[in-house]
């Protein structure tokens, strides 16, 4: 797993990358994100994360998440990790 | 079955270019012409007229601004999310930023397909200021000898200054090669063409034969030993580059088993717009199944074009399938491959792609592939010219 290797640190501030646009698809009411010859429907966890990443660190998008669905944080801190990780590599999101 | 909607438009608002491309994709016959059939065919509306334009500003026959407009507000009615500006080359069009700031209007994500050719800095700035959210830049190669051969023209040095107004104007950029046997051994010095110009994405597509790369095709394909190489050169960099340039490889697919599922189903996903308005599933369709009959966005709205009409509803699910697609597994995930190669090969566009190995056309394939790969000394393309009936760039 990524998490051995690279370790997203708490401190990022995990931004939506260049050329990558979210947007509401109004013909389903689902987030989507768009980029150059590329459509990605959001389920509703990445939904959920990626409407946060507007310059807040990956421990405040966890805190936030935590409260607003009374969750527990160590749990969540592993899938948000995933999301963004898988996002990053396919150059959807900037971590830095 | 539920009636599909789509996602995006390809928008190809002229064929005028100033590249000559040998494997361009564009129709090498006169797309007015071939639009128009030779005798008047009949179909449910009635009897079928010429549609040539009245219209002063493009009496060539390219759809003006105020229809483009039109077809993109009516594209983001029936679900469209994103527009992809080609052609030709789109930038002959004057028009080109006043139709990215409609899109952007009708809130589609914008990308501009360009050789990058007519892209001064005021035109960078004007795209930039209708809202452009990306630029795809075409490369032959990284080399500017053989880069200006390929394109019959004096064009790789401009385009690396065009690559450099982009990203000063901080417009996200990707780069685009095709793929073929006098470019395909210089992979990786492509790819780091790509990493210097700071792209965030590169699309190294192996040429598919269609258009003028069918005409081209045994100067063309690559050989067996190439496409090996080729493919572990891309594997590599796609592992080396990731999160830091996206690699897109598209796959050489006379050589694969199975058939690409070309534009993830018939009438599923895509619509294309050709510079005279008549509205294809394919970009290639045109050429390659010429007994298909097309709509025109001067005739008829989309919304209805998309549904209703013979050409969007001819192949779209897979009711129209002959065996082996017909009970294959297979039949929902590559859709029985791409119509217009199983008419360019097999002369019958409702035939499997003769791709697959359990077609019963794949000896097709196999004897071209036999071809190539018992002599590969290098042969002769034809250049692309301009459609005559177009007016060229001046």
């Amino acid at each position: 797993m990524f998490m051995t290797t690279n370790p997203i640190s708490d401190a990022v501030r995990p931004r939506i990358a260049k050329g990558v646009r979210l947007q509401m698809d109004s013909a389903t009411g689902k987030t989507v994100l768009l980029f150059p010859e590329g459509i990605v429907e959001l389920n509703q966890t990445a939904q959920e994360i990626l409407s946060r990443c507007d310059g807040r660190t990956l421990s405040e998008i966890v805190h936030d998440l935590a409260e607003e669905y009374d969750a527990d944080p160590a749990t969540l801190a592993a899938d948000v990790r995933e999301t963004l990780a898988d996002l990053h590599e396919r150059r959807l999101l900037e971590i830095a | 079955m539920t009636m599909p909607r789509p996602y995006t438009l390809l928008a190809e608002v002229t064929y005028r270019c100033p590249l000559h491309c040998p494997y361009c994709s564009n129709p090498i016959a006169l797309p007015v012409a071939a639009s128009l059939p030779a005798t008047p065919k009949f179909h449910e509306g009635g009897c079928e007229t010429t549609r040539r334009p009245q219209d002063g500003d493009y009496s060539n026959g390219e759809l003006t601004t105020d229809e483009w407009k039109r077809v993109i507000r009516e594209a983001a009615a029936l679900g469209v999310l994103q527009i992809g500006f080609s052609g030709g080359e789109p930038l002959a069009r004057r028009d080109l930023a006043e139709l990215v700031r409609a899109a952007r209007e009708a809130n589609l994500y914008t990308n501009l397909i360009t050789s990058g050719i007519g892209l001064g800095d005021d035109r960078v700035r004007d795209l930039r200021d209708a809202g452009l959210d990306s630029v795809q830049l075409s490369f032959q190669s990284d080399q500017p000898d053989l880069s200006d051969e390929i394109a019959g023209a004096l064009a790789h040095q401009r385009k690396l200054d065009v690559a450099a107004k982009i990203r000063a104007a901080e417009i996200p950029l990707s780069l685009n090669f095709v793929i073929h046997r006098r470019n395909i051994d210089r992979l990786s010095q492509m790819i780091e063409l790509a990493e210097s110009l700071e792209a965030e994405r590169v699309e190294l597509a192996n040429v598919q034969f269609y258009g003028w790369a069918f005409l081209n095709r045994a100067a063309l394909l690559p050989t067996y030993d190439q496409v090996a190489r080729a493919r572990e050169v891309a594997i590599a960099a796609k592992a080396r580059l990731a999160g830091t340039m996206e690699i897109f490889y598209v796959l050489p697919d006379y050589y694969e088993s199975r058939p690409k599922p070309c534009l993830n189903g018939w009438g599923r996903r895509y619509l294309t717009v050709n510079p005279i308005g008549d509205v294809l599933p394919c970009p290639t369709a045109s050429s390659a199944i010429p007994d298909l009959h097309f709509e025109n966005v001067r005739a008829r709205n989309l919304d209805w074009i998309w549904r209703e009409s013979e050409s969007f509803t001819r192949f779209r699910g897979t009711d129209w399938m002959p065996e082996p697609c017909r009970s294959c597994p297979q039949r929902e995930i590559d859709f029985g491959g791409c119509r217009c190669q199983a008419a360019l090969l097999t002369g019958n566009a409702t035939n499997t792609d003769p791709v697959c190995e359990f077609s019963p056309n794949r000896a097709i394939v196999d004897a071209i592939l036999r071809d190539i790969n018992s002599n590969d000394a290098a042969r002769d393309w034809t250049y692309r010219v301009n459609p005559k009936e177009l007016a060229v760039s001046s």
